[in-house]
């Protein structure tokens, strides 16, 4: 009986019931007809209680800590950074509306945020230098799923606190899956320049910049500390294998800062004045995952802590070293932040009651039944999975998709030895990349409203590039090694097959 | 008609002055999260002297905020859904299907404001919080403990600003329904997204995906 609580509630969300109430009235209205009205209750109890997290509160800081970024201006440094690095390609714009999308998917956890804010100012850009509208408007919209597979997150937190993972062992699993759909696509236009001539751009936009003497300095200092800590990495990965005289950690650093210094110098001719210039300014921001990262990897922040030291990183940089903000923009940013982050809390609270009715009723085991009915190899059981992903990725967006299918699905394929990182890593690139795939996409939508062109114009326009996002969802499929090496590397998954059941079978287990 | 208009004015009026104090404590109470959670970090590793309160009072502060933010959402249509078939069917069967949801809502919404009801003001309600307490000591009274069903409230109020928002869209419903042409009283909905939409965000507030 109360196994009719899934259909229903498809119904509902098919015929246009908001998520957060179709989550509520399915399982309610069932529980209801059966008599259990007591777990009624429970179903509100759970949705409170499902709110109340501290986990959670990492979702609405880097809302606020991307929207922060977003309107300090950083958005053009980020793009002049990547063109000076890539713009002399032919296809160059292209290749840096891609390269941007990657560094911006470290300040933002968000495809639609990197859309809008990389789309307007590429977008004419791209236009102005030779490529169609819809073109320019697809790649924009194509690269931008990199947003919420490279952290931070918003879905993987999600993801992370609904199914009981480890949000830092997902941000990790993240990282390399989110670069391989940038390589990709990179890859993607690269063959295109050949074959429809794209055009090239100039490495630097505007020329003779300037840069105050506060910012110069932080960038100057910001980077040898940040080389410094590079060579002290590799430091403790040689004398870990050597035995090199015990020394204080401190002094070794010192050493590897002037060190640092002198690389720095010695690089420093090497390029034009224009090139160092827009380099240095692309430092400050390109700090903030660094820290988010770092603090979490070297297990000195939760999460949430590194969330609001990413907002008080974000608001240093407007206010003192950008200067691009004033205080009476703060509220609007707040609330529009606030806003967006209580609709998503409530959806999660909502799938958090949801998820416990989902294993009062039993339906994972019914649903796995039927499954191994239909297939009983996990390879092909993969494959069947990621088409169901991707349809319901057409339809709805990425973060109450993930909610309502990770109960679901999840423990599915647990029992079935798929490592529950390497699982959300799949469920996750997915949905995302099913946010730009037509008709339904949001950031196609997005991209519509930001470019002027048709929303079926921008559909057509993208799917060579959703071929690519296609293989790359197989590739991390078939082979766990691409998501969960890092976690397993700094030690944030145990029990880890790399190999996967692919390799296995080819190669015997 | 005039049945329907006279209240959808004075309820849309109501509706726009309570959510925009909601709103306001809304944003304040993002800003004090972020600020207590700042302060934690700082004096865990910087002082070493970790302080017990400002865990729960950011949770307080994050549930307030959802609890006080949300209606505004909703009454914008902020909360996600599939247009699809809505979009497919023709105009009236769309506006009746939509009407006939929003009452499903009503219905869900009733029913969890008896739960809320029992949960806020019910025996657990009366439990102290783990560490919160409003330190009158400092000017010489004594400290008030915090009670549960002061964090507990913050739904039950979040499911009666919803109910009223969703009464609101019901009359907007039924108006437009029969009245394709009628002029509906500004939701507000126009003036915000003027004042904060910039090339960055789309619809108003921050998307998570």
């Amino acid at each position: 009986m109360l196994v009719w609580f899934l259909p229903l509630f498809l119904v509902l969300l098919m015929v246009g019931m908001p998520v957060f109430f179709a989550l509520l009235f399915a399982p309610g209205a069932l529980l209801w007809l059966n008599g259990q009205e007591r777990d009624v209750a429970l179903l509100y109890r759970n949705v409170y209680n499902g709110m109340d997290s501290f986990p959670l509160m990492a979702l609405p800081f880097f809302m606020l800590a991307g929207e922060l970024m977003n309107r300090g201006g950083i958005t053009t440094r980020l793009v002049e950074f990547s063109q000076a690095l890539m713009g002399h390609l032919r296809g160059g714009l292209a290749q840096v509306n891609i390269l941007s999308s990657i560094l911006f998917a470290g300040l933002s956890g968000s495809a639609v945020a990197d859309t809008s804010a990389l789309g307007s100012t590429l977008i004419p850009a791209m236009e102005k230098n030779g490529y169609s509208r819809k073109f320019a408007a697809a790649i924009t919209a194509a690269s931008s799923v990199i947003g919420p597979i490279i952290p931070p997150s918003g879905i993987m937190i999600i993801y992370a606190y609904v199914m009981g993972e480890s949000v830092a062992a997902l941000f990790l699993a993240g990282i390399v899956p989110g670069v391989l759909v940038g390589v990709g696509l990179m890859i993607m236009v690269r063959l295109m320049a050949d074959k429809y001539d794209l055009p090239k751009a100039e490495r630097i936009v505007n020329k003779g910049q300037t840069i105050t003497k506060r910012e110069d300095w932080i960038s100057k200092v910001l980077l040898r500390i940040n080389l410094g800590g590079v060579l002290y990495a590799l430091y403790s990965l040689i004398s870990g294998s050597l035995t090199l005289p015990a020394v204080n950690g401190l002094v070794v650093f010192a050493v590897l800062l002037v060190l640092a210094h002198f690389i720095i110098a010695s690089l420093r001719g090497q390029v034009s004045e224009d090139f160092r210039l827009v380099t240095k300014k692309a430092v400050a921001p390109l700090q903030t995952p660094i820290i988010i990262l770092g603090g979490i990897l070297v297990g000195v922040f939760t999460p949430t802590e590194a969330s609001a030291i990413a907002v008080a990183y974000a608001l240093v940089i407007s206010f003192f070293v950008l200067r691009s903000m004033k205080l009476s923009d703060l509220p609007g940013i707040l609330t529009k932040s606030a806003i967006g982050s209580a609709t998503v809390l409530l959806l999660v609270g909502a799938a958090v009651a949801f998820k416990t009715v989902v294993s009062l009723s039993h339906a994972p085991e019914t649903l796995a039944e039927y499954m191994l009915g239909l297939a009983s190899d996990p390879l092909l059981l993969l494959f069947l999975i990621n088409i169901l992903l991707f349809i319901v990725g057409m339809f709805l967006d990425a973060g109450p998709a993930i909610i309502i299918l990770g109960p679901i699905l999840g423990p599915i394929f647990l029992d079935m030895g798929v490592h529950p990182v390497h699982f959300a890593i799949i469920m996750s690139v997915n949905l995302t990349v099913g946010l730009a795939t037509p008709p339904m996409g949001l950031v196609l939508f997005v991209a519509s409203s930001v470019s002027g062109e048709r929303v079926e114009a921008i559909s057509k326009a993208i799917l060579p590039f959703l071929a690519v996002e296609v293989v790359v969802i197989f590739l991390i499929t078939y082979f766990p090694a691409i998501s969960l090496a890092v976690p397993d590397y700094f030690g944030f998954v145990r029990d880890v097959d790399l190999q996967g059941p692919l390799l296995n079978r080819i190669f015997g287990g | 008609m005039v049945i329907l208009q006279v209240p959808l004015a004075l309820l849309s009026a109501f509706n726009s002055i309570v959510l925009a104090i909601g709103r306001q404590i809304g944003w304040i109470a993002l800003g004090l999260m972020v600020f207590v959670i700042l302060l934690q970090v700082v004096m865990r590793y910087i002082f070493n002297a970790a302080l017990p309160w400002p865990d729960e009072a950011a949770r307080f502060l994050m549930l307030w905020m959802t609890g006080l933010v949300a209606p505004s959402a909703y009454r914008w249509g902020g909360f996600v859904a599939i247009d699809m078939i809505p979009d497919m069917l023709p105009g009236t069967v769309a506006k009746v299907l939509l009407l006939l949801l929003t009452f499903l809502a009503t219905l869900i919404l009733i029913v969890a404001i008896g739960f809320g009801w029992s949960h806020t003001f019910g025996f657990g309600g009366n439990f102290n919080s783990g560490s919160l307490r409003i330190p009158l000591d400092w000017f010489g009274g004594e400290n008030i403990r915090v009670k549960l069903r002061y964090m507990y409230a913050s739904f039950l109020t979040c499911m009666i600003l919803l109910l009223f928002v969703n009464v609101e869209l019901i009359l907007r419903q039924i108006v437009l329904l029969l009245r394709p042409d009628t002029e509906l009283p500004d939701d507000g909905a126009g003036k915000y997204l003027a004042a904060t939409s910039g090339p960055d965000t789309v619809g108003g507030s921050v998307r998570v995906d």
